[in-house]
């Protein structure tokens, strides 16, 4: 395969399962080899992890934070700055899936709690998986299980495991959520010390034998004195469940889908892939790594490049860790947090337990504008490293193929910026503009800068492309 | 335990002041206290992101005397205050690990004048946190990214640095906290190194106090140190939320992990104000309370009191030395 299509593929790959990578990070990838880099993403604990220890010691305020805001910077900061891009991704897909919202349940400590579990078993099996969020004091609270006791039976959460965390609806019976139900009696949160005056404390999952109906239940066919864990035991082995995961990792890492609450009458996009990924589940017992290892080597993937719109978590994180500005420590993560939310994604507070609606959902024309204008402000600011980055790449690019033409001056500001692909009518729109910029030239300083200036413009047009917004 | 019996030192809990708020009574994140007279206390919260910086001025009895200073970057003000010394006239100095300045208030807080450049040529900052005065005036700084120890005039002007990054003895690895004794020995909380050393004004080393090879006594993150009038060490062992105590020649004696079982007054207020609060604290066991959690900065006091300032419960914890403690007979 030709280099600059390597280059091509990689940037796709680091999209999704990732939050992007510069130029350089692209090349030092390639070399590795594409399945190379695949395993590696799939092992991120062979990775740094993010030291909390100095993230605490210089965020204190960010330790038990009390706001949404704050708990928010706190995962943003590890999105832009982790070693370990695709565990901070499967939390971000594992949090759409698990929606669990500080609307409700009103402690963003524990929400960011519960994206540590998803960060320490995203990429384990489902089973344990699924027996962790249960334990998670934010979902019990969530899903209102700590109501739920043998003799007054609460199927919130029974249900939403069924039809919104495993199997799908159609593939269980209203029966089958009772005795689920049942079977996750007693589930609860031990009480904790209330909110200040002295900070936050953490909900502990407590288990209460005395609220625990342990008679005999029939579950999917299976009879047994079920608790949860056999629960979970049962559903992780249903097909239905293979199938139910890998069309929502499909979604995320493959192509937009219709929203999961019309699945049962909206047939996939491609069955074959979901198939191959159902039996990817199936072979392993569930195990995520596997599934994702077939995903990302997947014919269907790697010919799936701009096939979904950025969420605006993936597009900030993208934009900035490409512009090299909140590298390291630095305030101002919050801002981050809520421009996200401005975009219509309020991490750890989504809509509902079905989760955000993405793909072309995530645009309407006042959000267009702003993911538009918060992209190109970024690229049209020449004193970001990142950006100067680029900006020299293209210089030199230029300088050495000795060709300055809007055409050659284009394609190297797509090349700085991973390879970016564009339509027709895009790429003539961006020449058309270079070719307003008029030669480029570098022979005084105040040459120099006005170059800087024109090619940073050619940036923000590009930021401002369909493709740009795509991932 | 309210009364912790050790080497023969005794050190008795006595009461806690402050609690979690964004402004006015109580404290945000706080990193860094400084006894000044009068039984004025001045505490330095760091707050988060755009909210909460401040430095509070209260006293032992509770009393809220004002603060000043808040988040930016102009004249006067902090983005990252780290750390909080008082000259021998009483004005506050104030690093700031963002901006890499020191400034300087008058007593009540009025903005005099600050100093400080970015770099690692001498003289300059990267991440200034821990400052402390000794005999002469001279102000020395922990240049914690720049992993040294440099001394200054209460102008700014450079005089001396020691250390180096490393894990040898005397090397620093993103060291934190200061303080100078009576004889002008400088005790550096070498956070990275889990180690508090003991250098000569000449930046010799003298002792390190980081236990023993069994882990007895062992640092996690040292955060703050401070020296009683026996020579007593007292180390705000931040990773690993205690105060470890050593002799003056390193020996382990003790440690302190928090005995705040009654709120203090600011937080009693709170708690009787809402009703459902006091009900719920009476369903729960309420020891994580008490317990210290990211003790950051200790002072000794003229009359041997030890003083902590826990960062995540936003409060401060007094303990008594005990000169005259009779033990109570075993059998009781």
């Amino acid at each position: 395969m030709p280099h600059q299509e390597n280059i091509r593929l990689m940037a796709h790959l680091m999209r999704r399962a990732g939050f992007g990578d510069t130029r350089e990070e692209l090349e030092e990838r390639v070399s590795k080899g594409y399945e190379a880099v695949v395993e590696e993403l799939l092992y991120p604990e062979r990775q740094p992890a993010i030291d909390d220890e100095l993230l605490y010691r210089v965020f204190p305020g960010y330790e038990g934070a009390g706001a949404p805001a704050i708990n928010q910077a706190n995962w943003v900061f590890r999105m832009i700055n982790t070693k370990r891009p695709l565990e901070e991704k499967m939390a971000l897909f594992w949090h759409q899936l698990f929606a669990t919202s500080n609307s409700k349940v009103d402690n963003p400590l524990e929400l960011t709690r519960q994206i540590a579990i998803f960060r320490e078993y995203g990429l384990g099996t489902y089973r344990d998986l699924l027996v962790e969020v249960a334990k998670s004091p934010a979902m019990i609270f969530w899903l209102d299980n700590q109501g739920n006791r043998d003799g007054a039976i609460n199927e919130n959460w029974g249900r939403e495991l069924l039809e919104l965390f495993s199997l799908g609806v159609g593939n269980y019976s209203e029966d089958d959520i009772r005795e689920a139900a049942r079977a996750f009696t007693g589930w609860t949160i031990a009480p904790k010390i209330p909110r200040n005056p002295y900070g936050r404390f953490p909900w502990l999952f407590d288990y209460k034998p005395e609220d625990h109906d342990d008679r005999e239940k029939t579950f999917l066919g299976y009879t047994g004195n079920f608790n949860g864990e056999d629960i979970v035991d049962i559903i992780a082995d249903q097909p239905a469940t293979a199938r139910f995961l890998a069309r929502h990792l499909y979604r995320f890492f493959v192509a937009d889908e219709p929203h999961v609450a019309s699945w049962n009458i909206t047939p996939p996009v491609d069955p074959e892939a979901i198939e191959l990924l159902a039996d990817a589940y199936n072979e392993s017992r569930g195990d995520i790594r596997s599934i994702l290892r077939a995903l990302f080597n997947s014919e269907f993937f790697k010919n799936a490049r701009f096939a979904r719109v950025k969420s605006p978590a993936e597009l900030i994180v993208g934009t900035v860790r490409m512009a090299g500005n909140y590298e390291g420590f630095k305030p101002g993560f919050n801002n981050l947090a809520l421009e996200c939310g401005w975009q219509g994604q309020e991490l750890l507070n989504p809509p509902s337990v079905e989760g955000w609606h993405t793909g072309s959902e995530w645009i309407d024309p006042g959000v267009l504008m702003r993911r538009v204008n918060f992209a190109a402000r970024i690229f049209g600011d020449i004193s970001l490293p990142g950006v100067q980055a680029i900006v020299k790449r293209v210089l030199v690019n230029v300088h050495m193929h000795g060709d300055s033409s809007p055409r050659a001056i284009v394609e190297a500001c797509l090349d700085a910026m991973g390879l970016l692909e564009v339509n027709e009518a895009t790429h003539s729109e961006l020449i058309a503009h270079a070719e307003k910029c008029g030669d480029l030239a570098w022979s005084t300083h105040e040459e120099f800068r006005a170059t800087m200036h024109n090619v940073s413009k050619i940036l923000t047009l590009i930021a401002a492309s369909r493709e740009y917004q795509f991932a | 335990m309210l009364t912790t019996v050790a080497a023969g030192r005794v050190y008795d809990y006595s009461y806690c002041i402050g609690m979690y708020s964004q402004a006015g009574w109580g404290f945000w994140a706080p990193q860094d206290f400084v006894l000044g007279s009068n039984g004025r206390m001045y505490v330095l919260s760091r707050g988060v992101e755009q909210l909460g910086q401040r430095v509070t001025k209260i006293n032992f009895d509770h009393e809220f005397q004002g603060q000043f200073g808040s988040v930016g970057e102009e004249d006067g003000r902090f983005v990252w205050p780290r750390s909080i010394d008082l000259d021998r006239t009483g004005r506050v100095f104030v690093s700031d690990e963002y901006l890499n300045r020191v400034t300087i208030y008058s007593e009540e807080g009025s903005y005099r004048y600050h100093w400080g450049r970015s770099g690692s040529g001498d003289g300059q900052l990267n991440g200034p946190s821990g400052i402390a005065f000794d005999s002469r005036g001279t102000v020395w700084v922990v240049d914690s990214l720049n992993h040294r120890v440099q001394s200054f005039s209460q102008i700014g002007e450079f005089q001396s640095k020691f250390g180096k990054r490393g894990g040898g003895d005397g090397d620093l690895e993103m060291p934190w906290g200061i303080c100078i004794d009576r004889q002008d020995n400088i005790y550096v909380a070498d956070w990275g190194n889990n180690r508090v050393q003991k250098f000569a004004p000449t930046g010799e080393l003298l002792v390190k106090f980081e236990g023993s090879s069994t882990g007895v006594g062992s640092l996690k993150g040292p955060s703050g140190v401070a020296v009683d009038s026996d020579g007593d060490v007292y180390v705000t062992d931040w990773g690993n939320h205690r105060v470890q105590i050593y002799a003056a020649d390193g020996q382990y004696i003790t440690a302190l992990v928090g005995d705040a079982q009654e709120p203090s007054p600011w937080a009693q207020t709170y708690i009787d104000a809402n009703p459902d609060i006091i009900k719920a604290r009476r369903r729960t066991d309420l020891e994580p309370e008490w317990r210290f959690r990211r003790p950051v900065a200790v002072n000794v006091d003229a009359d041997d009191r030890i003083i902590v300032l826990e960062s995540y419960h936003h409060r401060l914890q007094i303990y008594n030395k005990l000169k005259d403690y009779e033990e109570p007979s075993i059998n009781l």
